[in-house]
């Protein structure tokens, strides 16, 4: 049950309201806490960003005039410092996203449970065919089913529109079938 | 060509009956798509598609524990503290704030809880649908109220939240915004109504476009180009095909606008016209053993949100005999009478 909406605690975060502030820091901690880690394997440099980030929000609270959607805003806000942070440690170097983010999102078999329609798999196989998509396509997987975000809201994150979401989406998932089927198949031909 | 449009993964996936389906959890849901699928074989890989994409993965979510986000949260308040001003504040001025900012926040809830409908939907466009047999009470963004009769739907542009497109039946109470004499429109099939506020309904059903005014004005702008002005207590009639306009005066008390509240009134109206509401508020065919019997006059309430009480009443009312079978309803004589 959520007693405070994201409208109510944003207009008084804005306000400068500390209740509000360690409301919003304990709802969004922990979910931006995990993405961080997803994106950079690095605990230390996660938790040192997510605290300066959460301290910047709230000093220059005045300077955000519009947003529309804070879950959206937060993951987005986020992930744009903590590249820069990631940057900056790699000596400025300008490497890209991808590069950056070459092993993001892996994921282990403890993370993953399975329904029905793939039972035959067991999670760390699952866990291994996810692993290998691409990072956008885990990227989204992510924030879809572990993060709960609506694919607008997906949209907003990965600075895509809103029907590429679901086409990266719609690709990852058929990917995942056919590699399951295909996985499936190897299983049954090694026990006879 | 439209509809191969139409029906792309994104109609699917922001239908709510269709949502239900591929969770499974709503056995009307899951008999409608069942069948529509058979149906509409050509969409099979699509609705694959975006059933794959609402059940999705399931992970097991391994966020930091409270303990160790509250341990965070006290090493960084002091270094926000500096900024804020309640900083030297002793401690009882300090509470009194904590007050305030509860009893402020439920009163902003209340007023966004007005707004939200449209709020996170996915898309610019907000749909509400109906099943058969469900009415739903919704409000509008503008804070205009609508009912919405079973196997109906309403959709309008998240921009344009008083232009409505109509699909079934529906009785509205729009809000009138005086400061700027902000319009309303609903466009159906045959007809666009244009309304600054006030109170009517209107059926699509049938073929044709049926509003009925309970209060205030409207105008109407027919497809074919007319315009005619409503008075409260009158109905208009129009279908695209027939391009002939009716103008009639109706008892607003009763008939027309009572199954809001879950009750169909008839007065003195051919069994065939009933049973054309159950037909399409429940998604029934009816047959008849003879035609005298769909002329039997009907009078008084029947209720319409349970299908099985609704044909004991018609029953009743006509000294008939109905079985329902399948999606099929026979009306026999009934050899007791």
């Amino acid at each position: 049950m959520e007693l405070h909406s994201d409208e109510t605690i944003w207009y008084f975060f804005k306000k400068g309201e500390t209740n509000a502030f360690s409301i919003l820091f304990k709802k969004y901690y922990p979910q931006l806490h995990v993405y961080g880690l997803k994106l950079s394997n690095n605990q230390e440099i996660t938790e040192d960003c997510l605290q300066n980030f959460f301290i910047q929000l709230f000093e220059e609270r005045e300077k955000e005039t519009t947003i529309k959607n804070l879950k959206a805003y937060l993951f987005v806000s986020f992930k744009r410092r903590l590249i820069k942070q990631l940057q900056k440690n790699q000596n400025n170097l300008p490497i890209s996203e991808a590069q950056l983010f070459k092993n993001n999102f892996t994921f282990s078999a403890e993370e993953i449970s399975i329904h029905q329609e793939i039972q035959f798999l067991c999670t760390s196989t699952l866990a291994h065919l996810i692993n290998n998509l691409s990072p956008r396509q885990k990227e989204v997987l992510y924030l879809k089913y572990y993060s709960g975000m609506s694919s607008a809201d997906i949209a907003e994150v990965m600075d895509m529109n809103y029907q590429s979401v679901l086409n990266v989406l719609q690709k990852a998932l058929i990917k995942l079938r056919k590699s399951s089927e295909n996985q499936q198949i190897k299983n049954i031909l090694k026990k006879s | 060509m439209d509809n191969k449009n139409k029906f792309d993964l994104n109609y699917f996936l922001t239908d709510a009956s269709f949502e239900n389906w591929a969770r499974g959890i709503n056995k009307n849901d899951i008999t409608y798509w069942n069948n529509w699928i058979q149906n509409n074989p050509d969409y099979v890989e699509t609705v694959e598609n975006a059933k794959a994409i609402i059940n999705g993965i399931n992970f097991n979510q391994d966020y930091p524990s409270k303990e160790k986000v509250n341990e965070v949260l006290l090493s960084i308040l002091p270094e926000i503290r500096l900024d804020s001003v309640s900083n030297k504040k002793p401690a009882y001025k300090k509470k009194s704030h904590t007050t305030l900012l509860t009893a402020a926040a439920a009163v902003l809830l209340v007023l966004i809880s007005w707004t939200s409908y449209s709020y996170y939907t996915n898309d610019s466009q907000t749909v509400h649908k109906t099943n058969y047999g469900e009415i739903i009470d919704l409000k509008l963004p503008d804070g205009t109220s609508v009912v919405l009769n079973g196997n109906s739907e309403i959709s309008y542009d998240k921009e344009t939240p008083r232009l409505l497109h109509l699909k079934g039946e529906a009785y509205f109470k729009v809000k009138p915004i005086p400061s700027t004499n902000a319009k309303f429109w609903v466009i159906t099939n045959d007809l666009k109504v244009e309304v600054l506020g006030t109170h009517f309904h209107v059926n699509t059903r049938k073929q044709k476009t049926n509003v009925v005014l309970d209060e205030g004005s409207i105008h109407l702008e027919f497809i074919n180009g007319e315009v005619t002005k409503m008075i409260p207590g009158e109905m208009v009639s129009f279908s695209k095909e027939s391009k002939k306009i009716i103008h009639k005066r109706v008892d607003i008390k009763t008939p027309y606008a009572l199954w809001r509240g879950g009750t169909y009134a008839f007065n003195e109206i051919p069994l065939e016209d009933v049973m054309l509401n159950l037909e399409l508020t429940y998604g029934l065919e009816v047959q008849y053993s003879s035609n005298e019997l769909k002329k039997i006059p009907i009078s008084g309430g029947i209720p319409n949100q349970n299908l099985k009480i609704c044909i004991a009443a018609i029953e009743k009312a006509t000294g008939t005999r109905i079985i329902n079978k399948g999606n099929i309803l026979r009306v026999l004589e009934n050899p007791i009478y």
